[in-house]
């Protein structure tokens, strides 16, 4: 083994590891950055895009849960990934739409502690939900082998491993992970910097009376910054889900992860969001390769050192305070 | 407390509305307030898990009763911080579940008398909120919801594995040994004769105890300056800040005062259940503690000690039941509840936070002034009529 | 270490009857009277049903008062084992039911129990949740000794877990029935008394797996293994690498710890590829071993390396769905074993329930019924009694083989069921695994002052 392999394995795993992450930091951050509004549901949603993801591409059978009992034996409409990928994100952008209209707005004038609070009985509640409904045992999220088969076109591998130069043998399915994140953080990176909708948001950033005082109606491009920011959690329960096992536990599991990410990275910044996801995937990868003992302590280290150097986070902007 | 200072009403008449008045009649309100408090600490366990009829209906236990006291003192601690500073705090596990371990680790290996273990525990919890506090508390708002949350995290992963030599892992701390109390009592017996009855064990009246003692000094902070400060800070802090306070010195006290509650109470689990499981240092633990302050009501004294007794009931005993029925009739509210209680519990928890920030605590309060306030004017229009009636004969 | 106080207990008794039973039926006729006792606490009212109770002094929750012995049951009904805690519940209850009206190995295998309760007292039960949460079940197991004055309690689902209650259960003298656990520590370095394991553990597992290892995969080979790093797969891991490095001649390349809380293994699987070993052992339990399993598939880590998990279970089955295929492992016990308990076992519990039971369900039956023949053989229910009738018994009625549950750690001594997972397209409800071999309790164990025994100390009787 080499030292450059080594690297290379490290630079990918940290890659694939931070990339889910980057995926609910992103829509945390911009929620957080624009709307000033402190979502711990955001884990929720991640939940409900991997259920959706699961209802839309499979068809799992159920033996747990109300669901169950009630008599549906299965779960699934089996109609491929490609449609949960784009399916799930629809979905889960209605969702944010109305969990902007009815919860959160009438929160935004309530102080900090009151929008955790509400948005953490938000979180119990929905994990609950999908704990009675399809109970709390997990389900397997299994990877579609091959996508766009149609007809006599075998269609793309996506699962399995893949024979990389230098590395080896490296699961496929985690360089398309690292693939999709990229491309929709950079669409959305592209709509807030180059749209008009965009200039909205930036300004609502930094100063939002200022915008309402031009008469720039805010509200719209709010409720469709709430919505990006679901969206965005719902495609990473969707490519995320088939990593792990799925139950009703892994929403507040990627919660807390996900929020230092964002202030690791500096809140409002899809740039800093980008790079809080990666310096953790890169830590916790180098330190499995180092000290695996302390890779889980690790990450919440980091976040500690980062918050007490840098307090606005590394790419945060010092006068956007939430 | 002596006698004179639970009866003030004789004093007031004397003093007045001078300075000194106002002293004495707020120690003698702090008198009653700890009076009553252990009356009615002395007569739970026997309505909770000994009394005829009562202890039939509510199902209870001398154990959950011992348990209930314990997260009292935790959630008294905690709303001193968020209820009356303003601080919300994700990570009082640390401090909780650190005060278990430091318990345990110090009767495995030094001694196992349960007041050395409370000492050490506490220490160990006060020493450990100066430093979080100090570190957490540089940021405001939800950065120190998240730092307080990471440094707890941080913990529960140092115990579950780095430090598994001193917290035995995962495994939970197992062999702690409680040593008797004065070099006499064993915690575990009965006290004798009435006492017995009413207070059950002597670890219950240990506990209950210190719980008192909680009441006694959360009341005497919050109603001394220092309290004052703490709610000027919570309602706006830039002005506290104006006025010349300190106000991250305040904070920072808030903090390690609430976090010395926090390990009162958590040696004295480690002392209940001779045994720290790891979760005592998980966030969720830190999650339970908030959900129980907000339900009972936060901002409030026994507010929170309500919440803890609500939690700790459903989550041990109702959620046992299979179906939630109105008391004393067949209706059934809920089937199957011990499968969604979680779920109620969560509804119930959003529409608190969402609809009365001043939690069940403050609904009884309304409740109340609604019935005085019909009782006076009952009692006003009866009075109306009353003369009314005898103008007109 | 062990004591015999056996005529300490009669003199003790003899002082400490002084309430005689009032609510006792047949039992009044061997009551050897009063005295002047003061040491009997003050639930010693009771008096005995099936004779000879009022010999023994009140203890934890002795003297059963009325005539319904409660047992109870406490297992995960929320959290990620759920499934696992409701099919343990279903065998509980039928335990409990053939206890009171007979059938199945009540009527076949266990000659000590009458199918007309235990002692002329009827069993009755209660449940309660752990949540695999050490704390949680230490709670719920609490309310059951002091609110519902349970005589026994059994569950189990994790080693935390049943180390917490087993604990809890030695300090207030109420027998502890282990259901699943696979620890060293349970009747190792934590072991009590007043608790029994049929289970086997780690330390087994290791002994067992080997030799079939060694025979599938060749003599002499390399492996790399990951541990969970808490005490299970501390273990775990200790045990796999002296069984394979002794018993298959194996070299370890390397050995490494995944912190708790661990769900994405790529960073290690990746280590583990790129080390060249021929066999990679991922000591991983329930869903942590489903990831890492499923990881290590995706990765092809299958491609060049035989993957081996030492222990399944159901819902890490169900969770991993088809990455389990070919994987071997050890299993509690399953549905398959071809012999009568096991046969009538399965049977009576798809007639009562219409499902397979799992491992754990067999437990939890044959760990009730054990202590039922138990108490029925003291002649009492007294804790110190029923726990000497189940030392060093020998027995061959629960599918397992001939068994010894050992006195000197309370372990039982028995066979091994070594599996192999199947393809997704063969798995169905209840069944996983296709029944590789049952190693037999002659290759396996160890002496009561070696392995995981030489750190038990049980503590007292009393």
């Amino acid at each position: 083994m080499s030292l450059l392999s080594d690297v290379l394995v490290i630079l990918l795993n940290g890659l694939q590891q931070g990339a889910i992450y980057v995926l609910l930091a992103v829509g945390l951050s911009i929620i957080l950055g624009t709307l000033k509004f402190v979502n711990f549901a955001h884990g929720a949603l991640y939940l409900v895009g991997t259920y959706a993801g699961l209802f839309v591409a499979l068809n799992v059978p159920l033996s747990n849960g109300k669901l169950a009992e009630w008599g549906f034996s299965s779960f699934g409409l089996d109609i491929g990934f490609l449609a949960a990928l784009l399916f799930v994100p629809l979905f889960v952008f209605g969702v944010g739409l109305l969990m902007e209209r009815y919860l959160a707005r009438a929160f935004y004038d309530r102080p900090d502690t009151d929008q955790i609070l509400v948005t953490f009985g938000l979180a119990i509640v929905v994990q609950e939900l999908f704990r009675v409904l399809f109970g709390s045992n997990s389900l397997p999220f299994e990877q579609p082998e091959r996508i766009l088969s149609v007809g006599s076109f075998a269609g793309i591998p996506v699962s399995g491993p893949i024979a990389l130069p230098i590395v080896g043998n490296f699961p496929q399915w985690r360089l398309w992970v690292i693939g999709i994140t990229a491309v929709l953080v950079a669409l959305v990176y592209l709509l807030v910097e180059y749209t008009d909708f965009g200039l909205v948001v930036r300004a609502g950033t930094r100063d939002a009376e200022m915008v309402r005082l031009l008469g720039i109606k805010i509200t719209r491009p709010y409720i469709v910054v709430f919505g990006i920011g679901a969206a965005l959690a719902g495609v990473a329960g969707v490519v995320g889900g088939p990593l792990n096992v799925v139950n009703p536990t892994i929403g507040t599991n990627i919660l807390v992860p996900a929020f230092l990410t964002v202030v690791i990275g500096g809140v409002g910044s899809i740039a800093g969001a980008v790079l809080g996801g990666i310096v953790f995937g890169l830590t916790t990868a180098a330190l499995v390769s180092f000290a695996p003992a302390w890779s889980q302590v690790g990450l919440y280290a980091i976040a500690a050192i980062v918050l007490l150097t840098r307090p606005q986070g590394l790419l945060g902007d010092e006068e956007v305070t939430p | 407390m002596s006698e004179k200072d639970a009866n003030p009403s004789a004093k007031d008449a004397l003093v007045g509305g001078t300075l000194f008045g106002r002293w004495e009649k707020l120690r003698g309100r702090e008198g009653t307030v700890v009076g009553i408090t252990a009356i009615l600490v002395a007569v739970f366990p026997y309505l909770f898990a000994r009394a005829p009829v009562v202890s039939g209906f509510l199902q209870g236990y001398q154990s959950l009763a011992t348990l209930i006291l314990i997260w009292g003192i935790f959630a008294i601690g905690f709303d001193l911080l968020l209820g009356y500073t303003g601080l919300l705090s994700f990570g009082h596990a640390a401090f909780w579940g650190g005060a278990a371990y430091a318990a345990g680790i110090v009767a495995k290996n030094v001694s196992g008398d349960p007041i050395v273990m409370v000492v050490s525990g506490t220490l160990f919890a006060v020493l450990l909120a100066w430093v979080l506090g100090f570190l957490s508390l540089r940021r405001g708002g939800i950065y120190f919801s998240i730092l307080t949350l990471a440094f707890a995290q941080m913990f529960y992963y140092m115990a579950a594995s780095p430090l598994a030599f001193l917290t035995n892992g995962e495994n939970g701390l197992t062999g702690v040994e409680v040593g008797s109390f004065l070099g006499v009592i064993h915690l575990e017996a009965d006290v004798p004769s009435i006492g017995g009855m009413l207070l059950g064990t002597w670890l219950y009246a240990f506990v209950g105890v210190f719980f008192v003692g909680a009441v006694a000094v959360a009341y005497r902070i919050l109603n001394s300056p220092y309290g004052m400060v703490f709610r000027a800070i919570r309602e706006n802090e830039q002005r506290a800040e104006f006025v010349g306070l300190n106000v991250w010195r305040y904070k920072l006290m808030a903090f390690i005062i609430s976090g010395g509650f926090a390990g009162v109470a958590g040696s004295l689990f480690t002392i209940h259940g001779a045994y720290v499981p790891l979760q005592s240092l998980f966030w969720t633990e830190s999650g339970d503690i908030v959900v129980m302050t907000v339900l009972g009501g936060a901002g409030s004294m026994f507010g929170p000690v309500l919440g803890v007794g609500l939690y700790l009931y459903i989550e041990n005993i109702v959620s046992t039941i299979q179906a939630l029925t109105i008391p004393f009739t067949g209706i059934v509210l809920v089937r199957d509840f011990g499968f969604y209680w979680h779920l109620l519990l969560g509804v119930v928890f959003v529409a608190v936070v969402w609809v009365v920030p001043d939690g069940l605590w403050g609904i009884l309060n309304r409740l109340r002034e609604l019935a005085v306030d019909l009782g006076s004017k009952a009692a006003k229009r009866l009075r109306a009529r009353s003369e009314n009636g005898g103008g007109g004969q | 270490m062990a004591r015999d106080n056996k005529s300490l207990n009669r003199r003790d008794v003899l002082k400490a009857t002084g309430a005689v039973g009032t609510a006792g039926l047949a039992g009044l006729a061997g009551c050897t009277g009063g005295g002047d006792g003061s040491n009997g606490g003050d639930g010693s009212g009771g008096g005995g049903g099936g004779g000879g109770d009022d010999e023994y002094p009140a203890l934890g929750n002795f003297p059963i008062e009325g005539d319904t012995a409660t047992f109870g049951f406490n297992v995960p009904q929320s959290g990620p084992y759920a499934s696992e805690g409701e099919d343990e519940l279903r065998a509980y209850q039928l335990a409990v039911k053939h206890l009171n009206e007979g059938g199945g190995w009540v009527d076949s295998q266990f000659d000590d129990l009458s199918g007309d309760g235990v002692l002329g007292y009827t069993i009755d039960h209660v449940d309660g949740d752990t949540a695999t949460d050490a704390d949680q079940a230490r709670q719920s197991a609490s309310g059951m000794i002091q609110r519902d004055d349970a005589i026994m309690i059994s569950g189990g689902s994790s080693s935390a877990v049943a180390i917490a209650v087993q604990g809890l259960c030695q300090n207030e003298k109420v027998m502890f029935m282990c259901c699943l656990t696979h620890s060293n520590d349970t009747t190792g370095k934590d072991c009590v008394r007043y608790s029994f394991r049929e289970m086997f553990n780690a330390y087994m597992t290791g002994q067992a797996l080997a030799p079939v290892v060694r025979d599938a995969y060749g003599e002499g080979l390399q492996f790399y293994q990951l541990y969970a790093d808490y005490s299970w797969g501390q273990t775990q891991q200790a045990s796999m690498e002296q069984f394979m490095t002794d018993v298959a001649g194996g070299e370890q390349i390397e050995s490494v710890a995944t912190p708790l809380g661990t769900s994405d293994y790529s960073t290690y699987l990746s280590e583990a590829q790129s080390s060249g070993a021929d066999v990679l052992i991922l000591n991983h339990y329930g869903l942590d071993g489903a990831n890492s399993m499923q990881q290590a598939i995706d990765a092809g880590i299958d491609e060049d390396m035989e993957i081996i998990v030492p222990l399944y279970n159901r819902p890490m089955a169900e969770a991993a769905g088809g990455a389990i295929e070919g994987i071997y492992g050890t299993v509690a016990w399953d549905s398959q074993i071809d012999n009568t308990p096991s046969q009538e076992f399965t049977q009576a519990f798809r007639d009562e329930y219409d499902r397979t039971p799992s491992g754990p369900a067999q437990l939890a039956y044959a760990q009730t019924l054990q202590y039922a023949a138990a108490v029925e053989r003291a002649g009492t229910f007294y804790p110190p009694e029923v726990i000497k009738q189940l030392e060093d018994y020998e027995y061959d009625n629960i599918g397992m083989g001939s068994e010894t549950m050992r006195g000197c750690d309370h372990q039982a001594q028995r066979d091994v069921p070594v599996v192999q997972g199947l393809p997704a397209s063969e798995q169905s409800e209840g069944t996983y695994f296709n029944i590789v071999n049952i190693t037999s309790r002659d290759d396996l164990g160890y002496a009561c002052d070696a392995g995981p025994a030489a750190e038990c100390e049980l503590g007292s009787y009393e």
